[in-house]
């Protein structure tokens, strides 16, 4: 390798990049070396905010980028350990804005997944922070192609499935990589959805679009009756026992109170405008989801300027429409001004966040600004959900969450060289590169 | 699904009339009789998939046939000229797995051996995802069986002429193919229902037996032939039957056996029941593991269809690598990747890109894995997968670097016939004019949907 830390101490870990296997890993694949403060030298860096600086200098110090800058202006500091990053590309960790990761391992393995409950459509006291799997073999294969942080959601089963979780793809434990449970509350107002319908038996409430859009109604009304309730409870002239906590009532609050956003999955024009009007109704803070077949309102969905989560752009147009009619959704929205975030999606395991780059690409592809496009894997899906001021850019007192690979990181030939976690160089190794060293030997041999 | 029955098919015929001199750039916008007699793209980055890269290079099609690629080529001065300065030419993209247009009939999942299916008769030609697969550069493509079946049936290889008839879309006298399967679907499917196969052991046991039969069968014909060869006029013929004939096609080499095979100690099991049983595997589909036993199938000649970077999606995917088609062609084996899916097909240049960073293939090794090498597991390699004089006008011109994220087809042509053009409104097709058909198989797995 051509790069790679130029102190001894850390040699380690251009090893490992290279494919010999012989990185120490701590617990959960963390790295077992302690890192000072680095510095990453002579890269092209994609600042997000900022623009691209050439042959530039990034510092990370204690978890947090210390400075971003041109090398000509740039000072290192004289304990940093260098990172050679010359003809290399520096830009922020990636955040995919909706995953399922460490809630399935083996999809086709029942015991493995932990995506939704499924006996009701209402279930918004269901955390996915109590599920997350911190040790599942996917985050390794995801983080080490830039992947650092992620939204985990629910599977849009029910209307409400739970809560989604902010990770960090990195740590040795569940608390070391749950940067914030309870983000976002999922919402789904998809035609899938009303899979209670049972034509050969017993069906249960709801099993149309009606039923499920009055379920969501009578919710958040039971949810605001429960508030004032409670509201009720404490005052000095309230007589009685203070009602019964509800957990479910009481999982909508912060929700009616619009204190945090609801992801509100949506795919076709007309459910886009039934799943808005709910929310108008009840004053939610709203991120739009998906409305891949919503092709005919995007302007009225500019008009509600909430930001948008769209996609999978791969999601494929319905018959008699135009083969490009999803990839150039996102230009699309863009371009009416709308806030747009990419996800690779959470149609099971299959789904990997380490193509969401490629996906971002390929908006390119088909319309999207360049600079617009790394935005929507980066800074757009922090801000959404809260992590505006600490992820997605290259800004001093961000959290150092930096990527160095050898090209264009949106093309699927590009090869990531390294990712820096909190300003921890993470060992470049998952189960597939490891399962990839204990073969290559056969490969060696037939070149020879 | 839709069912329209009044829909137009799209079953118009190609009649090449009198070389009509087109105008250039408006030729794409007439639909019916206006194949140029000779094609000829020139000023682009020819990649021919088989000898380099030719940089402002052109291609000539005379009557649908590539008659030259070169810096320069001999074509008449009334030849149909495309300037493609600053695009890229490839051959067009062959999918060897694919099960588009088959509507909801992927698996005929009532016995593990059905060797007598054909997938032709589940083909229908409106379905949109040969559309969107077209779109994105796909002119050939091998329609399997699913994998519910230890033998499943046999496939159909179609040209991607969409708005032809269904006739008009088969490749001509392409070799027949049979779709096998092992592992996990075959055993979970009948071992729910509380039939054998429910392991591997039963799945391949399964297989010995329907080769037994075949043999039995085939016994039974050549005693009759020699009685009759005799003149022994009271010999009664035995009763043919359509699933013994096939698995004795089979035995007789006749058809190329495809099997959906992802573990290496199945790989090895199959390789050995093919060599007791006498006939070849074509190639090995899915083969998430080959790159463990890659030095042991390379000898057998074997190929295999592979995803790029699929994975995990159950317990016998578990162990696959993004890196696994280089390292197996790095060991031996040609490889070519294939999409499984509705979705994926639509930018296989894409999934062949990532072998550039998945093992460091080079560009004219990724893009073989799409073109020349599928090619050769369907068995048309002669024909179709490469930019060489001879062989059939399938060819794709990219708006950049096919490998790439930011490809797109721009225009696709199928025995020099123009059938996709991004630069045309609607569809963008010229040939198709009809109601598309929504398929009943998302393509989303690898075949666990569809009637399995």
């Amino acid at each position: 390798m051509r790069t790679g830390f130029l102190f001894a101490g850390l040699a380690a870990f251009s090893i490992a990049a290279l494919g010999s296997g012989s990185a120490q890993l701590g617990p959960n694949g963390t790295s077992t070396t302690s890192t000072g403060t680095i510095a990453i030298v002579g890269g092209k860096l994609l600042t997000i905010t900022h623009g691209t600086i050439e042959n530039g200098v990034v510092i990370l110090s204690n978890g947090k980028i210390t400075a971003v800058g041109p090398a000509s202006s740039t000072s290192v500091p004289k304990d940093a350990q260098i990172f050679d990053a010359k003809g290399m590309t520096v830009y922020p960790g990636l955040f995919d804005a909706e995953t399922n990761l460490g809630l399935t391992e083996v999809s086709a393995d029942q015991n493995s997944n932990d995506l939704a409950e499924t006996s009701d459509e209402i279930e918004p006291h269901m955390h996915v922070g109590d599920a997350f799997h911190a040790e599942t073999a996917r985050v390794p294969v995801q983080r080490i192609n830039g992947v650092t942080n992620a939204v985990v959601a629910p599977a849009s089963e029910d209307s409400m499935p739970g809560q989604d979780a902010v990770i960090q793809l990195y740590g040795r434990d569940r608390d070391a990589m749950l940067l914030k449970r309870d983000v976002a509350l999922a919402m789904n107002f998809e035609g899938d959805v009303r899979r209670r319908r049972n034509f050969n038996g017993p069906s249960k409430f709801p099993t149309t679009r009606m039923g499920l859009a009055s379920q969501i109604r009578q919710s958040f009304l039971d949810a605001q009756a429960y508030e004032t309730e409670l509201e009720e409870a404490k005052k000095p002239e309230h007589k009685g026992p203070a009602p019964k906590r509800d957990l479910k009532l009481e999982a909508l609050l912060p929700y009616l109170k619009g204190e945090k956003p609801v992801v509100l999955s949506a795919y076709e024009s007309y459910e886009v405008e039934v799943a808005m009007s709910i929310a108008k109704e009840f004053k939610l803070k709203v991120i739009l989801n998906h409305v891949v077949h919503a092709q005919d309102v995007l302007d009225e969905i500019a008009s509600y300027h909430v930001p948008v989560i769209v996609g999978p752009i791969y999601d494929a147009p319905t018959a008699n429409e135009r083969y490009d009619a999803v990839y150039s959704l996102p230009a699309e929205l863009q371009k009416r001004g709308v806030k747009i975030a990419l996800a690779s999606g959470r149609s099971g395991a299959s789904s990997d966040s380490r193509n969401l780059p490629y996906a971002a690409g390929y908006a390119v592809a088909y319309g999207l600004p360049y600079d617009e496009a790394l935005k929507a894997i980066t800074l757009n899906p922090a801000e959404m959900l809260g992590f505006g001021d600490s992820l997605g850019s290259l800004d001093v007192g961000k959290t150092a969450n930096v990527v160095v690979a050898n090209g264009d990181p949106l093309d699927v030939r590009t090869s990531v060289k390294q990712v820096f976690i909190e300003g921890i160089a993470v060992p470049m190794v998952s189960r597939q590169t490891q399962l990839r060293d204990q073969y290559m030997p056969l490969t060696e041999k037939k070149k020879q | 699904m839709l069912s329209i029955a009044s829909a137009p098919r799209g079953c118009l015929k190609l009649f090449v009339t009198a070389a009509i001199a087109v105008p250039l750039g408006l030729h794409a916008q007439s639909s019916e009789g206006t194949v140029p007699a000779d094609l000829v793209i020139k000023n682009a980055t020819v990649m021919t998939a088989s000898h380099g890269t030719i940089e402002h290079g052109s291609v000539w099609v005379h009557n649908g046939k590539i008659a030259g690629v070169g810096a320069t080529v001999d074509a008449p001065a009334s030849a149909t000229v495309v300037d493609a300065t600053g695009k890229f030419v490839t051959p067009g993209i062959i999918d060897p797995h694919s099960h588009s247009a088959l509507g909801d009939d992927i698996n005929e999942a009532t016995s593990p051996v059905t060797p007598s299916m054909m997938m032709i008769d589940a083909f229908d030609n409106t379905d949109k995802a040969l559309y969107q697969a077209l779109a994105g550069g796909v002119t050939t493509e091998l329609l399997l069986h699913g994998s519910a079946n230890m033998i499943g049936g046999q496939a159909v290889v179609i040209k991607n002429k969409f708005g032809f008839s269904r006739e008009a879309m088969l490749f001509p006298n392409a070799p027949r193919s049979i779709k096998f399967a092992s592992g996990e679907n075959p055993k979970r499917v009948y071992g729910s229902k509380g039939e054998v196969p429910s392991t591997r052991m039963g799945n391949f046991e399964v297989m010995r037996q329907a080769f037994e039969d075949a043999k039995a069968y085939m016994a039974s014909w050549d005693a009759y032939n020699a009685k009759k060869a005799k003149g022994d006029k009271d010999a009664t013929a035995p009763k043919k039957d359509l699933k013994l004939e096939a698995l004795a096609d089979v035995l007789r080499g006749k058809l190329y056996v495809q099997i959906h095979c992802y573990r290496a100690d199945e790989f090895l099991t199959e390789e050995a029941i093919a060599k007791e049983y006498g006939y070849k595997i074509r190639a090995f589909h899915h083969a998430l593991e080959m790159y463990k036993v890659g030095d042991k199938i390379a000898p057998t000649g074997t190929a295999i269809a592979t995803f790029s970077d699929w994975w995990g999606y159950k317990d016998e995917a578990w162990d696959a690598i993004p890196w696994n088609a280089v390292m197996s062609m790095r060991e031996g084996v040609r490889v070519a990747l294939k999409s499984d899916s509705n979705d994926y097909i639509r930018r296989l240049n894409q999934e062949a890109g990532k072998m550039v960073h998945y093992g460091g293939a080079t560009e004219e090794e990724a893009l073989q894995m799409v073109t020349l090498n599928a090619a050769w597991i369907i068995g048309v390699d002669d024909r179709v997968g490469s930019l060489d004089t001879g062989k059939d006008g399938d060819l794709v011109i990219w708006n950049t670097d096919p490998l790439s994220t930011y490809a797109r087809a721009e225009k696709v042509y199928i025995d020099g016939d123009l059938f996709f053009d991004s630069a045309l409104p609607g569809f963008g097709t010229t040939h198709f004019h009809g109601v598309m058909h929504e398929a009943g198989f998302g393509g989303a797995d690898d075949e666990e949907g569809g009637g399995q």
